[in-house]
Formats: structure tokens, sequence, C-alpha cells
């Protein structure tokens, strides 16, 4: 091992168990890329500080300590767990559907209690242009076997091989041709555990020619328990022709929880993606990798990222977009509110292929230092080898104005709500992208909430 | 526009031949290819340098030889063999010239050829000159030259140094950095290595083990130097990497303005140059560094050219000092450097102003590092890539703010401009701050030279490679003005060469 890797206990019990995994896998073709994805983790082994990817995310405290990996797939919800993780959806205010439902629009309801889908819980679409299932439950159908596994990078990617190699479980989502799915689905996961647990999810959404749907994803865990729990989680995402798919994911949660998570997206012509990467404070770690490959011509790709940090928490968001052929558009908007002693990182980069004329691409990350701890970390980077093309970026590191924040005080405004006020504007340039009323009025209720006492 | 034309231009452009590729006949002294501790040895004797020079030495080839190449670089590295390469090399005559008949006429058409003004020549020579200095510009008008000190570097060692009595009735030490070990050892052991240790990194570390000369500037308190200071560097001999060490000290309230210019001539091999600037500025002194890097680019294959490996570094060591480095890069096949400001003073100012061009096969990756530890310091970063043929263009950068630094300040502005389709523009920005009162800004872009500005000079009857000058003028202006005038108009006439016939 090269000083770029990390030694630790998990690595090893990691050898152990992936031969339990493997030998529940039925499906011989799943199994052989499973195999292939370990030989890659054995050899890139957890990364160290000294690798470039993850120098401001060490990931040695979290490596340190072992995990009970889930690997039943077939294990029952019991009823008491069902009634739990019905508690805690309601106990966080994790249940923004009946909001949505009081208006003309509500949305679909998807729960997974440990990574177990659970019926009882949800309430899925009634339409035939769509399939729902778990990744396992899916090995045979056409979808699965055209995208799984081509999409995901898992070269110089240890979390993302070790994923590969080991999920347990994940959701298999795919809309059919010309299938418009007229409410947004809420997947909501439960994470409960008693001891230390590692959940490797694997989801796989497919959004065929001319379709369109709104996925959000939240997760939450059980505050109470001291027990530490790694998400180790891949998204591979595929948009055929004028597909259209936004993607939002809220990330809020508690201390134990430490999350990794990769999303990768193949766009073809005329497709659009849109992610919106909401992180509050919460989880201790959070490592989001967000990789979209425009693949053909004529692509728009939006990246929405939010990020309010508190406490000593981790916030590291690494963006990667390649432009490979020509006149493809992506935006990126990253606003970050930096508090307490918590830290956030702005990775993004931009690659424009050769072939790449006439393409657009932006990026931009804006942060707010809250406190004297706080810290941020800003890598713009650009990689450009196509000459006809207008890529900028900005980033800019600062504080409130602190004239505007007198000016509300003279107006009567005591100095936390003036805070707030300033912040949610701020915020204000994200926010306003998303599409759906009531989340956006969620995450700015969030906002307010979070910023309590700062 | 037609794409034939485009190629042709392309073409053309990759054809321009280097002019500063000649090679001037002077009987060397050198040392054979190799390196171990002999060779710092031999050097150190030569030099007849102090134990404790020799010890330092030694101390950085041990450093240098538990070092590897670095691999975070974003072009592939060539392959260094540190043993092929002659760590000496000097004009056999080296001893100081008294009058113009001493001088090895061969090293005066060096000159001449180099472009160093006939008044700095005789100057450079000792020789006593009574005229007055005066230029003469376009509409004939009469004004005094700027006086300008030059210290020439020929292959390793410093040829001769000008105006030195008049600097010395001021107190300025101006003189090659060998001298300066043997005359001002105090200053040398106090500042050598501060602002780059010896372990920096391996070719600071190398450079610290064989650097064979290079110049040394002490502005004593109080200061503010009468004449621009200048060093021209050449490498000429075959096989042979240069190594030289610039040390500027600026003591309380001192000023100095510093130009630096290098050519070398067109070999068929890669010739290494590893260089070291360390600046320090004290309390309320100011330091502005100039650079105009015109080393052999090799030719249109990629077959040779300088790799230009250079560690600058600045400290802004007092309260409200300043340190300025401008450059305007269009040499070298790599070009490989970071001029950085280390900003501990309250108060303290760097800037950094840079124009890079990466034509034919070059590699240019270049920027800063602007380190903020004291309180109220601001830095101010310009950085203008362009790219031509199949040069790759990187600007790589640092802005640092330490838990300390209330109130610290940057500005970053980088912009790339690219012309025809096979070239590249990167940039890799690192912002990182650690102090809520900190205030940073970084913006970069991208673009294709104008099209529309080209038609709209066309059609003002300017032919395309006139519009294409203007416009890269234009776009490097900003850093262009930084730049002491006689420099600024060598720079804007070499940008203008450069990138000749470079767009259809």
């Amino acid at each position: 091992m090269t000083t770029k890797q990390l030694e630790s206990p998990l690595y090893e019990s990691l050898q152990a168990q992936f031969e339990i995994v493997s030998l529940q896998d039925q499906h011989e073709a799943t199994k052989a890329y499973r195999t292939q994805a370990m030989e890659t983790f054995r050899a890139l082994g957890f990364p160290s500080i000294k690798n470039e990817e993850w120098r401001f995310a060490n990931v040695l405290p979290l490596v340190k300590t072992t995990y009970e990996v889930s690997a039943d797939k077939n294990a029952q919800i019991s009823e008491e767990t069902l009634a739990h993780a019905q508690s805690l959806i309601a106990a966080h205010k994790e249940d923004i559907l009946p909001k949505l439902k009081g208006e003309e629009k509500g949305a679909y309801r998807l729960v997974t209690i440990n990574g177990v889908f659970s019926k009882e819980l949800s309430f899925l679409p009634d339409n035939a242009g769509i399939t729902i299932s778990t990744i396992g439950e899916a090995v045979d159908h056409p979808g699965y076997q055209e995208y799984f596994g081509k999409i995901v990078t898992l070269e110089n990617n240890a979390f993302a091989s070790l994923n590969s190699a080991m999920f347990t479980d994940g959701l298999f989502i795919e809309l059919k041709a010309n299938t418009v799915l007229d409410m947004p689905i809420h997947i909501i996961k439960v994470k409960l555990a008693s001891g230390n647990a590692l959940f490797q999810p694997r989801n796989l959404f497919i959004v065929r020619k001319n379709a369109q749907m709104d996925v959000i994803e939240t997760y939450i865990s059980d505050a109470d328990n001291e027990a530490a729990i790694l998400i180790n989680g891949v998204s591979e995402i595929a948009l055929e022709e004028n597909a259209h798919f936004f993607h939002y994911d809220i990330q809020k949660g508690c201390k134990n929880i430490r999350k990794i998570q990769r999303n990768e997206a193949v766009q073809q012509k005329h497709s659009n993606y849109s992610n919106y990467t909401f992180t509050f404070p919460g989880s201790s770690f959070t490592r989001n990798n967000l990789t979209i490959h425009l693949n053909d011509e004529a692509i728009e790709s939006h990246l929405y990222g939010l990020y309010l940090t508190a406490g000593e928490q981790l916030v590291d968001n690494h963006t990667e977009v390649h432009h490979k052929k020509p006149n493809g558009e992506s935006n990126q908007l990253y606003k970050g509110i930096i508090m307490d002693k918590s830290k956030a990182v702005f990775n993004g980069k931009i690659y424009v292929y050769e072939d790449a004329q006439k393409t657009n691409a932006f990026q931009q990350s804006n942060n707010v230092l809250f406190s004297e701890q706080a810290t941020v970390h800003a890598k713009p980077q650009l990689e450009i080898f196509a000459d006809d093309v207008k890529c900028s970026h900005g980033t800019t590191i600062g504080q409130l104005n602190k004239e505007a924040i007198f000016y509300l005080k003279s107006r009567g405004i005591g100095e936390e709500q003036a805070k707030q006020l300033m912040v949610k504007a701020f915020a204000f340039d994200v926010a306003e992208k998303i599409k759906i009323p009531a989340l956006r009025s969620y995450v700015e209720e969030m906002i307010i909430e979070e910023m309590k006492g700062h | 526009m037609e794409n034939n034309t485009d190629t042709e231009f392309l073409e053309s452009l990759a054809d321009k031949e280097y002019e500063h590729g000649f090679v001037t006949n002077i009987e060397m002294d050198i040392l054979p290819p190799g390196l171990n501790e002999d060779t710092i040895r031999f050097i150190s004797a030569k030099k007849n340098e102090p134990q404790w020079m020799l010890e330092w030495r030694l101390k950085a080839y041990n450093a240098f030889l538990k070092m590897e190449l670095p691999t975070w670089q974003n072009f592939k590295m060539p392959e260094m063999n540190f043993q092929g390469i002659s760590y000496y090399a000097a004009p056999k005559n080296t001893p100081k010239y008294n009058s113009l008949d001493e001088v090895d006429p061969e090293l005066l058409a060096t000159f001449e050829k180099l472009g160093i003004p006939l008044n700095e020549r005789k100057k450079l020579l000792g020789v006593k000159d009574d005229e007055a200095d005066v230029i003469t510009d376009e509409d004939g008008n009469v004004s005094e030259r700027p006086l300008v000190a030059i210290d020439a570097v020929f292959d390793s060692v410093s040829v001769a140094t000008t105006y030195k009595e008049e600097l010395k009735k001021h107190g300025i030490i101006f003189c090659s950095i060998s001298e300066a070990i043997q005359d001002h050892p105090e200053l040398v052991k106090e500042y050598i290595g501060s602002v780059v240790p010896q372990t920096d990194n391996i070719f600071a570390a190398l450079n610290s083990a064989v650097f064979s000369d290079g110049s040394f500037v002490y502005i004593p308190k109080g200061v503010r130097c009468p004449m621009e200071l200048s060093t021209y560097f050449r490498i000429n001999a075959e096989n042979t990497g240069q190594f030289e060490r610039t040390l500027i000290i600026a003591d309380e309230g001192a000023y100095v303005s510093y130009l630096e210019g290098c050519t070398a001539p067109q070999r068929d091999e890669h010739q290494l140059h590893a260089a070291i600037v360390e600046i320090v500025a004290h309390k309320d002194a100011e330091v502005k560094y100039s650079t105009v890097q015109n080393w052999y680019p090799g030719d249109k294959d990629g077959l040779g050219g300088v790799y230009n490996f250079v560690t600058k570094r600045g400290i802004c060591k007092g309260a409200n000092s300043i340190i300025s480095w401008t450059q305007v890069e269009t040499g070298s096949a790599i070009t490989w450097k970071y001029p950085s400001v280390i900003l501990q003073g309250d108060n303290s100012y760097g800037e950094f102003y840079s124009v890079a061009v990466a034509k034919g096969k070059q590699i240019a990756d270049t920027g800063t590092k602007m380190i903020h530890i004291g309180k109220n310091t601001r830095s101010r970063i310009i950085s203008k890539g362009i790219s031509a043929g199949n040069g790759q263009n990187s600007y790589r950068g640092l802005v640092s703010i330490g838990a300390k630094a209330d109130n610290a300040r940057n500005f970053t502005q980088c912009d790339s401009m690219l012309i025809g389709d096979r070239c590249g523009a990167h940039t890799f920005p690192y912002i990182d701050a650690k102090n809520p009162t900190a205030t940073l800004e970084h913006e970069a872009t991208t673009s294709k030279i104008g099209e529309d500005q080209i038609f709209y000079l066309n059609a003002r009857g300017i032919d395309t490679e006139k519009a294409v000058e203007m416009i890269v003028n234009g776009f490097a202006k900003e850093v262009l003005n930084k730049l002491p005038m006689e420099f600024a108009v060598e720079a804007q006439k070499l940008l203008a060469v450069s990138l000749e016939g470079s767009v259809g």
C-alpha cells in the first residue's frame, strides 16, 4: 500500500464479509461484476488525505471502526419496527407529504426501512408506465441489463467500488417512453441500527425517451441511537433522448450518520437533468460525488447545491461535468452557509472535450462564513480542450453585509431575525430553482429553523 | 472564415522560428555530466565558498536524494535524468572586465543579440561613458533614458554587473550571489533558504545543492533604489542545466524594482532550468519583480526546449510591506512555476500579474500562492492565459486565509483565451478560508478569440494578423501595464511574435 491509502480494521473485515454477500447473489452477471469491483476496491483501499480527491475529507475516523453489514436481503420488517419508523417519520417532520397532498398535487411515497422496501408505509403510482422494484428483483429487467454497472466509474473510486462489490439493497425505477409522472416520488429511507451499521444502497433510475419525473430523496435515522451508521450509496441515472429528470436530494439526519453518496448520470440528446443537493445540519460527515456525462448534443444539466452546516459537521461536494458533444449547456450553482466549527468543501470540475464545441458551462460557488472556527475549501476547476466555448466560474467567500444588518436593526428587526432574513435572501437563488412549491417552502423553513441560535 | 486559412495560419504559427536560438562559441569550463557529493564539493571549491555554505549545499543534496518527482501535474511528466546533466559550465575567461578590450568578443555579440541596449552593454562591461543617456521616441522627443543596472548570468556564472559603483553610493548591494557569499556572508547566511527551504520541493533541493550563481540584492533601510535592477539569464552550453539563485532583501522602508529576462539556444535535447528566487520585504518595504521569460520552447514537434521548473517565493515579513510579481511567459517547453507571497506582516499586500502563452507543443502550468497570515492583508491575482496550436495552459493557484488573518481580502481573476481547436485551457484554483472576516472573490472565464472583434477590425481595414495582435495585447493589457516601460515594449513585441499568424 502506498501512503495514499489507509490501513483500517474495516478494510480487513470487509474482505471477509464480501464472501458472504457474494454467495447470496444468485445472478451470475451481477456476481461477476461484484467480484471485479472487489478487486478494484482491494487495489485502491480507503483513500487517505494524501489523495487529492479526499484532501479535506478525512475518512480515517469512519473506517477505524467496524460495522455490521446488513446481508439479509429478505429480512421481514417487524410490526414494532414499522411502528417505530412511522413515529420517526412523524417526529422528524419528515412527512412533508400531507403538506403536498393538501394542495391539488401531492406526492407518491416510497419508504424503505434499512433498505427493505415497506409496502405498508408506501403509496405508489398506479401507472403502467413505471416500474418500481428493489434492485435485487430487477435483475431480469431489460433496463437493468442495459444500464446496471455501466454508468458508475469505478476506476480510482474506492467507495463506489466497495458499493458495487457489496451492495445489499436499493431501488430500481424505470419510467417508460412518453410517460410523464403526475406527481413526484418521495423516497424516504429510514435507517435504524442497534450497533454500528454499514449500509450500501444501490439505485438505478432510468428515464426513457420523452419521459419526465421528479424524485425527492430524504433519509432519517434514530437520533437516540449512539451507534454509528455509515451509508455508502451509489445511484446510477440514465436519461434517454428528450427525457427530463428533476432529482432532489435533501440531506439531514442525526450526528451518527456518515454519508458518502455517489450520483452518476448519463444523458442522451436533448435531455435535461436537474440535480438539487441540499445539505442541512445533522450528519457528521457528508460527501457528495455528483458526476454528469453529457454524451450527446444539445443536452442541459443543472446542478444546484445548498449547504447549511453547523456543529462540527463536514460537508464535501464534488461535482464533475463532462461535456463530450457540441451545444451542451451546464449550470452549477452552489451556495453555502458555514456556521460553528463546521467545514465545507466544494470541488467542481468542468471538462470540455475536443468535440464539444459551442459548449456553455458555468459554475458558481458562494460561501458565507458565519463563525470564527468555520472553514471553507473551494476548488473550482476547468479543463477545456475545445476552443469555441463559453466557460466561466466564480467563487466568493465572505460574510453577511454588516451595513445591511444595521439597516434592518434600525427598522426594528432583531439581529437574529435580520441574519435569518439575509441568509434566506442569500439562499434564494438556489431555493427558487425548486420546481415544487411545497418543497421549496419546506426548504426555506428549514433554513430559518436551523439558523436559530446562530 | 475559411478553415484552410485557419490551418495554414496555425501551421505558420507552429513553424515560427525562435529568434534567440543562436549558440555563442565561447570557451567553456564544463564539468562532465553527473551528480554526486563530489560535484557539489567541486562547485563549492570552484567558488571559494566557506565551509558553512558547502555544508548547506550537502544538506540540500541529502534531502534531494530522498525526494521523488511530483505526480500532481496536469501533463505527462518527462523523464528526468539528473545524472545526464552537467552541473557547472562557465565561460573560461571569468576575471572581471575593466575595459572593453578584455571582453570576449563573442560575449559582446551575445549581448547584442539579446537586445541589451548599447548603453547598458557598455555599462555591463564597465566602460566609462560620458554621453548623456538619452532616448528618442517616435515623435522625435528626446528624454532621459531610465537607468537600468544589469547582472548578466551566462550558463551558470554571472559575467558582469553594471552600475555597481553608483549603487554603492546608496548603500545598495547588487552583485552575483557568489560574490555576496564572499563579501557579505552574514546577509547570505541569514536569508538564504529562509523563504524557500532546501526541502521545499525536489527542484528547490537540487538547486540548493548545485546552484552556481545568480543575483544578490540588498537595499538598506529607507533607500529607494534609484534605478531598475535587471538580470539576463542565458543557457548556452550543451547538456547543461541552469541553476541560478536570486536573493532580494529589502530592508525597512526600502523600494526596488527588479527585472529578469531569459533566453536559450535552439537545441534538440531538453535543458533543465531549475532556479530559485527568494524575496524578503521588511516593514514598509516594497519589491517589484518582473520577468519576461523567453526560453527556447522547442520546435513544432515538441523536440527540444527548456524545462522551466522554478520556485519563486517572497515573504512580506514586516507590516505594510508589498511584494509584486509580474510575469510574461512566452517560452519554454514546459513552464512550471508559482511565484508566491507569504503575507506575514499586518497590512501587507501581495500582487501577481501574469500573461502565459502556450503554443506549438508548449505546456504552461503556472499560477501563484497567496498565504495570508497577518491581519488586514490583501492580495490581487490577475492571470491571463493564451493557448494556441497544441498548447496547454493551466492556471494553478492557492489563496489561503489563516485563522488569524482578520479582514483579509483577495481578488482573483483568471481569464483564458483559446486560439485554434487543438489547444487547452485549464484552471485549478484552491481557495481555503479559515477566518470569517475574510472576503475572497475568484472569477475565471474561458473563451475563443472573438470572431466578431476580428471581423470588426477587418472591416476597418486592419488585417487579421494585426487584429489578433491587437486583441491579444488588449487581453493582456492589464498585466503588461504593470511592467516597467522598457520591458513592456519588449513584452508586447514578444506577444505579437509569439502569436503571429495564429488565427484565420
